[in-house]
């Protein structure tokens, strides 16, 4: 099938390949942008033990991470404008990235929410009451104490995190969302060169996803860089604990660590 | 009887141990004792095969390995001859007591299920675990893996048990019960060399004792005459730092 | 709105046909991904001269690319190397032969190696140097404290991300529609094409992911409480 391979081609269709990669990002940072709003809002029930609440949270954490991006992506699709209607509502018309977006920002918002449910669970509890014991009120306790040593954990699942939803995007061409991959394919089969193209979309996806993680290396050893010793200290303590977190992480198409029980 | 023939151990440049020669004969209690870094532990080590020395003999009973040429079978054997306790204790942790103890029966030892059990029971009894049976090491005290930990080692009836600074991870009020244990089954003549610590305990259980420094044997002797009147200054230096008062009374 | 219930029913009961379809892709991947990834872990761990780059090349760039382009690349790509090796040894083999379900089995393989890799080398790594000294202080033999210690306590500890990997994979299968594969997902498309109801068919769909990835935790956690036994008394 196609073409017999030349891999002068690859730098070419990199070349014609790159404008899309604006699209891919777009999708990528908002839908992360979103999606952190989205997780602070599903944690909060869980960290707080709102009674009800909760139970939301959980059912949406287990049916996002319970079910392939691409089912979702086709389900809110299709179902997103029928639930609309009935608020008369008419998004029919709404450009397909849209759904896009917010089906990735429901998705990541899942895996967020665990994450900042973690972050926040690791932070030592002597932490809070030394806050609490020079007088601090719980808002001051959270916003100065818990949050930045719960940023500075999480930096390596956020990491992943994004880095995954990278990855996913490449599913969204499923909606005829000329993407990356959405490109790569109407490219492929007008040339007939399908391999080249596909070295070339491979290439773009690694590159960006190297850097994005040695980004995120750059930035973790700044934010720990006013306590190195204490760092370190902290990462022989919970090394396994957030090697474990990382690698559940890293396993792309499914995020975040499994539910814990709690 | 054990003869160890200039045992030599290097890691990378730092040579640890400098030519050991040391012989315990059957039924003694050897403790060895030292400051940290002396090569005491790599010694023990050694003798288990859990490093390998890099020149030198041991002979246990009438096995003996030369190091310099020590094959798969060797240390197979050697380490049958043996058995260690060690200071983390290193209970198999998805085993329960009684099958940490069963486990070099019926899986190195090839014994039949039930007198491994039944012999196991008792081992467990005497260290006075009888009540742990079907615990796990995480649901027991640090001093209760320890006792666990014994009653493996002398469930493989070996030529001799090593400890590692059995107590030295250990809270000090869990100490007492495991040197009791220890003290029990020395007397029942078994060969032990002990890395240890405990200075009063050396003195009271050991039948031998051996000062190292620095990777070399500076003095030995029984217990009465190397802690009343050692002749070594640095041997002094040691028990002088161990207890202030400098006079040890027996 | 009007939920064709009626419909999402329908859909439900012709997507079960294609859920062996789903799981076989997946078994195989997982099955053939711990394989891989059991080398490739050993190999990463001993730091295997030659071999060690190769390694660590291909788990840095499996991860670094979407499952996706893995997919395409094979599909397209792996004719080609087919054919010209065929030819080139005199064989009568063509790719042709390879049924499409085959490419599935094999990027996905490719793809879990890699991750694969990660979860054994944790795994590995959870267990305490101390155990298998302690093992072959008692005499074992190095076959024996690796079958007897090290390998369950290694797959205790690797359970949750074992699951992980394995409703990571399930959820994964849904991309094997771009090789012609009919997954839940083609046959979702299939199901809603007769009458356009696309939200039902998708409904039908996410209902049976869902209560396959909740009976895949279900059991994880069974196996947990079954293998974590020795955990119960908590820190130590």
């Amino acid at each position: 099938m196609g073409e017999p391979i030349d891999i002068s081609y690859v730098l070419e269709y990199l070349i014609k390949l790159l404008p899309t990669l604006r699209i891919t990002l777009l999708i990528v940072v908002s839908s992360i942008v979103i999606g952190l709003g989205v997780g602070f809002i599903v944690a909060l029930p869980q960290l707080y033990k709102i009674p009800i609440l909760r139970r939301f949270s959980q059912i949406y954490l287990s049916f996002f991470r319970g079910t392939p991006i691409l089912i979702q992506l086709f389900l809110f699709y299709y179902g997103l404008p029928e639930v609309l209607k009935l608020v008369h509502m008419d998004v029919s018309r709404v450009p397909a990235l849209y759904f896009v977006i917010l089906t990735y920002a429901l998705h990541s918002g899942a895996y967020l929410a665990e994450m900042i449910r973690a972050a926040v669970g690791a932070v030592d509890r002597g932490q809070v009451e030394a806050a609490y014991a020079v007088g601090m009120t719980g808002f001051q306790a959270f916003t100065r104490i818990v949050l930045p040593q719960a940023i500075a954990i999480s930096i390596p699942v956020f990491a992943n995190l994004v880095i995954a939803n990278l990855k996913d995007t490449s599913l969204a061409f499923s909606l005829g969302i000329m993407e990356l991959t959405g490109k790569s394919q109407t490219l492929a089969v007008m040339s007939r060169h399908f391999v080249e193209t596909y070295i070339s979309l491979a290439l773009i996806y690694f590159v960006i996803s190297f850097g994005l993680e040695q980004l995120f290396h750059l930035l973790e050893r700044r934010m720990q860089r006013h306590n190195r010793r204490a760092a370190t200290e902290k990462k022989e303590q919970s090394s396994k604990k957030l090697r474990y977190r990382w690698l559940s992480a890293g396993i792309g198409f499914s995020r975040g660590g499994r539910e814990n029980e709690a | 009887m054990i003869k160890l023939t200039k045992i030599r151990k290097s890691f990378g440049r730092n040579e640890v141990l400098k030519g050991i020669d040391l012989t315990v004969e059957k039924g003694e209690v050897v403790a060895i004792l030292g400051p940290s870094g002396s090569g005491k532990t790599t010694l023990l080590r050694c003798i288990n095969y859990l490093e390998k020395p890099n020149d030198g003999v041991i002979s246990i009973d009438d096995f003996t390995v030369n190091c310099k040429r020590s094959g798969k079978k060797d240390i197979h054997t050697l380490r049958q001859k043996s058995a260690m306790v060690f200071q983390q204790y290193n209970l198999f942790r998805h085993r329960t007591a009684l099958e940490n103890v069963m486990e070099g029966l019926i899986i190195v030892k090839k014994e039949p299920k039930e007198s491994a059990r039944s012999r196991s029971v008792e081992l467990l009894e005497k260290v006075g675990l009888g009540n742990k049976l079907d615990a796990y090491p995480s649901e027991l005290s640090g001093g209760q893996q320890q006792r666990v930990g014994i009653a493996r080692a002398l469930a493989l009836n070996p030529e001799v048990i090593l400890f590692d600074e059995p107590t030295s991870a250990l809270d000090p009020e869990l100490v007492g019960e495991v040197l009791a244990v220890i003290r029990k089954i020395a007397k029942e003549g078994i060969t032990m060399i002990i890395v240890t610590h405990e200075m009063s305990f050396a003195q009271d259980v050991a039948s031998h004792v051996v000062f190292m420094d620095e990777g070399i044997i500076v003095e030995q002797g029984n217990p009465r005459d190397l802690f009343r009147s050692p002749k070594e200054e640095r041997t002094k230096q040691f028990l002088k730092r161990i207890t202030p008062e400098g006079i040890y009374s027996i | 709105m009007k939920l064709d219930f009626g419909f999402i029913w329908t859909a439900f009961v012709q997507l079960l046909t294609a859920v062996p379809t789903a799981l076989a892709i997946t078994a195989v991947s997982v099955f053939c991904g711990l394989l891989i990834g059991t080398a490739v872990a050993v190999i990463r761990l001993y730091k295997i001269p030659v071999l060690y780059p190769i390694a660590t090349s291909y788990v840095t760039f499996i991860r670094g690319t979407p499952m996706l382009t893995h997919l395409l690349l094979i599909y397209f790509g792996l004719p080609i190397i087919v054919d010209s090796l065929a030819e080139a040894l005199g064989l009568s083999f063509r790719s042709v032969s390879i049924p499409m379900i085959g490419f599935a089995y094999i990027s996905f393989s490719i793809t879990a190696g890699a991750y694969m890799s990660e979860v054994v080398r944790s795994g590995l790594l959870a267990v305490n140097q101390g155990q298998i000294e302690a093992a072959y202080s008692i005499g074992m033999t190095t076959t024996q404290a690796t079958r007897r210690i090290v390998l369950p306590q290694a797959f205790a500890a690797s359970l949750p991300n074992l699951s992980n990997m394995v409703i990571g994979m399930l959820h994964g299968t849904t991309l094997a529609f771009t090789v012609s594969v009919v997954d839940i997902n083609a046959k979702a498309q299939i199901v809603a094409t007769t009458n356009w109801k696309f939200f039902e068919a998708y409904l039908a769909a996410a209902i049976i992911f869902w209560g396959l990835t909740i009976i895949i935790e279900r059991l994880t956690a069974l196996a947990e409480k079954r293998f974590n036994l020795y955990n119960r008394g908590g820190v130590s």
